[in-house]
């Protein structure tokens, strides 16, 4: 099975996080990472299990590397690829749409016929509504750098742990 | 997230409305950008507020407005709205530098307000948001004359906290008006966040609770889920007969305007952070990244815009600039003219009628004359209540609740919509009774000031016709809301006529010729005369009052006395008293104070020498002051006096009647008055 970790080289919270996430698996899983940036169809496609750092932006938006890539997601086969999707957010400067990018990516891959794995509790985070929350859980890792950077280390490496009984 | 039809893609749409989208986009922003130029070498464009960050849905308001159809409304960051919705690059820049040949005011109105009135594209105010109101009104003529058509209006978030925007979006919810506000969120109100205008960050969501109004967010800074939700929510508009608030979300990647420093309020990392999302870039990106142009194809677009926006600099730098002798131009529009009754007088004998008689008589005719004439207010059409003193009695029995209807307790939207409806067409006609009492007028004084210079600020292209009723003065124990003059801070305003009648005839001739006429009439309505039998007076059925022609009431020779309303009374009895000792007044009723009879008030002067003014409201910059100083200086040398004034002091008026009395006019203190001139 191959296993990438794709997020923006050109973010900073997100790029961070997502080299926590590559350190956290160590030689536990071979990942490769890929900019998110300068994703293509095939880059995309030419892995079986995936890690995507998607933000959520503005009030309540995808970053414009990933919405601009929704056109070409819309149009796959993803039947078979198990994706986790983890998103910084901030739950005090925008409660009432906190990590709704990690909700909007993870519907959308669903829809096309991926596995979203890697939900996680919503305890302990106070905000309004999100559309990264499904049946009382979080689609994906969520994580507060603006509020909550100390809680950030030990959400990853749970979520890791977690992963680590999907990804193969 | 956007849960409307996907009309339009990156995939889907065709390529030649790609084309001509990137086209407005590129042009649009050089446009944007080379502005700021204008005022650094001193040409013009001194106010810019830039619209980079806003491209999505500024492309997509233009595209689905039809021009000389739907009615838009764009607000003072609206350049990409104006270019998408049909203006000429060369147009922009002739606004943005003040050209007389700028469509739209001539360089009256400040750069960076792009309007095409013929097109209704409407010339708006400065003042953010206070065109929803008009949009709204606007849209109640759509409906009324059953058009098939949208009204736009087009904003900040940050005026969403301005009470007559909530006016505006409640009223049009009550009525389910043909409006789509368009909300352009770029998070600041110049430098003040969106946090500390509201609780809401998407502010629309403040508005769910409204009945008959639906809420559609989008992304204001892609072109395609802009162009989706505003196709949508003229659809839903046109479909289901009710309004629609389109929040778009965007970001302002330079500051406010060029008056305006963002990186003194914004950290560095989020200017950044905004400027990585440019609309524009981004559909660049996706046109060549969806394979629907290619590189060298887009190269030559963006090389065409380039030459398209050197001509068009090259013709506007060339245009004319505003004569300075145009100042006078488009004041007020021509009134009616009234050809049998020219001086505004008549001999008809008869029985007398009640002022209030007068006034409704002439509503009735005048409805029956002018089927597109509409009235509304407060207390307006309750079953057998017309008006809150009855004046409208029976009219909305006899012309239907469509034309004679209640107004919300809002009387700047009682005054907006006003202005808006009339935006229609040249025909409709407006009545309003602005407030229940003339007292209770003040909250609509910031759409007062804006219609009184609407001619003027179109460069003559539009008028409101409106006319204003205010139920005025005291002599009734109302206090300080329901005994107060106003007349005195409204005439300081150019640009609306200003009539105070004090008899019936009189009040009936120029309401008809209040109704008539083109542009904004103030009808001060003396309240305490309505049914006074001194103010009843035979009325010609066709009767009409010119503006600006005062009324001998009473001839003299000894003391000129100058009036108008209430006061006419008192003046006449103290007339009366002093010719029991042997004294003869003058007493002229002015009847309009905008325009005002100078001729008939100097002719007095030459005639008499000795002049005493009178009014109810404050001597204290009262319009007595007007009528004075044109005295002393176009009369001074005929004058044997001082001109003395009368009127109230310079304090509100007391509710009890003592101190009412203390406070306002009455004969004994013109009495008093007029002995002490005749003494000089």
């Amino acid at each position: 099975m191959s296993t990438a970790v794709i997020y923006s080289f050109t973010s900073n919270k997100t790029a961070k996080a997502g080299q926590k996430i590559v350190d956290g698996f160590g030689k536990s899983l071979k990942l490769e990472v890929v900019d998110a940036d300068n994703l293509t169809e095939e880059n995309f496609l030419a892995y079986d299990q995936l890690i995507l750092g998607v933000p959520t932006w503005f009030d309540g938006e995808l970053p414009h590397y990933w919405d601009e890539f929704v056109p070409a997601m819309e149009e796959m086969d993803l039947k078979g690829k198990k994706v986790a999707i983890y998103g910084l957010a901030d739950q005090v400067g925008y409660p009432e749409n906190f990590a709704d990018g990690v909700g909007i990516l993870a519907r959308l891959l669903r829809d096309r016929g991926a596995e979203i794995v890697g939900m996680t509790d919503v305890d302990n985070y106070t905000f309004e509504s999100s559309h990264a929350i499904e049946n009382g859980q979080f689609l994906g890792l969520v994580l507060d750098q603006e509020n909550q950077a100390r809680l950030s280390k030990k959400r990853i490496e749970n979520w890791i742990e977690d992963l680590k009984k999907i990804f193969k | 997230m956007t849960t409307i039809p996907k009309v339009y893609t990156i995939k889907n749409t065709p390529k030649e409305t790609l084309e001509s989208w990137f086209r407005l986009m590129t042009l649009g922003r050089a446009i944007d950008d080379k502005a700021p130029n204008y005022l650094k070498q001193a040409i013009g464009w001194s106010y810019h507020a830039p619209y980079a960050g806003h491209d999505g849905i500024q492309l997509a308001i233009g595209q689905i407005f039809e021009k000389e159809k739907d009615h838009l409304f764009p607000y003072y960051r609206d350049m990409l709205t104006a270019f998408s919705a049909g203006m000429t690059a060369e147009e922009l820049i002739l606004n943005g530098i003040s050209k007389a040949t700028d469509p739209s005011s001539g360089g009256r109105h400040m750069s960076n307000h792009f309007a095409k009135p013929e097109w209704n594209i409407h010339n708006v105010s400065s003042l953010t948001g206070n065109h929803t109101l008009h949009a709204v009104g606007v849209a109640r003529a759509i409906k009324y004359y059953e058009e098939k058509a949208v009204a736009i209006s087009s904003q900040g978030e940050s005026s969403l906290s301005e009470g007559y925007v909530y006016e505006a979006i409640n009223g049009a919810s009550k009525e389910k008006l043909p409006v789509i506000f368009a909300v352009q969120d770029n998070g600041y109100g110049i430098s003040v966040p969106k946090k500390d205008q509201t609780a809401t960050r998407k502010v629309a969501n403040n508005f769910k609770s409204f009945k008959n109004l639906r809420i559609i967010h989008c992304n204001g800074k892609d072109v395609f889920d802009s162009m989706n939700a505003m196709t949508e929510a003229k659809k839903h508009v046109l479909e289901a007969g009710e309004p629609v608030i389109v929040q778009a979300n965007c970001v302002r990647m330079r500051s406010h305007s060029n008056s305006d420093r963002h990186d003194l309020y914004r950290s560095e990392a989020e200017r950044q952070y905004v400027l990585d999302y440019d609309p524009l870039a981004k559909f660049r990106r996706l046109l060549i990244r969806y394979k629907r142009f290619t590189e060298e194809e887009i190269v030559k677009l963006e090389a065409e815009a380039k030459a398209t926006l050197k001509a068009a600099h090259k013709a506007a730098l060339a245009a004319p600039d505003p004569d300075p002798a145009s100042y006078t131009d488009f004041v007020l529009p021509e009134p009616y003219i009234s050809e049998k009754y020219p001086d505004g007088t008549h001999e008809e004998e008869g029985e007398k009628k009640k002022l209030i008689t007068g006034l409704n008589e002439t509503l009735k005719a005048e409805f029956k004359h002018n089927p597109d004439t509409f009235m509304w207010g407060q207390d307006m059409a309750n079953k057998d209540k017309g008006g809150i003193f009855n004046v409208s009695k029976g009219l909305q029995q006899e012309f239907g609740p469509k034309r004679i209807f209640n107004a919300p307790i809002a009387e700047d939207f009682i005054m907006g919509t006003a202005n808006g409806m009339s935006r229609f067409s040249e025909n409709i006609r407006i009545v309003v009774e602005g407030a229940e009492f003339a007292d209770y007028f003040w909250p609509a004084m910031e759409q007062y000031v804006d219609s009184s210079h609407d001619y003027w600020r179109s460069n003559g292209k539009f008028t409101p016709n409106v006319t204003i009723r205010l139920a005025s003065g005291g002599y009734i124990g109302g206090g300080l809301y329901h005994s107060q003059n106003i007349e005195g801070a409204l005439t300081s305003i150019p640009g609306v006529r200003i009539v105070y009648p004090s008899f019936a005839d009189d009040a009936a001739g120029l309401l008809r010729s209040s109704i008539r006429s083109k542009g904004m009439t103030v009808f001060m309505e003396p309240k305490a005369l309505y049914n006074d039998p001194k103010a009843a007076a035979v009325i010609p059925d066709d009767f009409e009052v010119p503006f600006g022609k005062a009324r001998t009431r009473r001839a003299g020779s000894d003391l000129f006395i100058v009036t108008y309303g209430n006061t006419t009374h008192h003046c006449l009895e103290a007339a009366e008293k002093l010719a029991e000792e042997g004294i003869e007044c003058e007493v002229l009723d002015l009847r309009s104070l905008v325009p005002m009879d100078k001729e008939a008030i100097i002719n007095g002067v030459k005639r008499i020498g000795k002049v005493l003014v009178v009014h109810e409201d404050k001597v204290h910059s009262g319009f007595g002051a007007e009528i004075a100083a044109t005295i002393m200086e176009e009369a001074f040398e005929y004058l044997d006096g001082p001109v003395h004034r009368v009127g109230s002091p310079f304090t509100p008026v007391g509710f009890h009647p003592i101190l009412e009395r203390a406070i306002l006019p009455n004969t004994t203190k013109i009495y008093e008055a007029a002995k002490k001139i005749l003494a000089y």
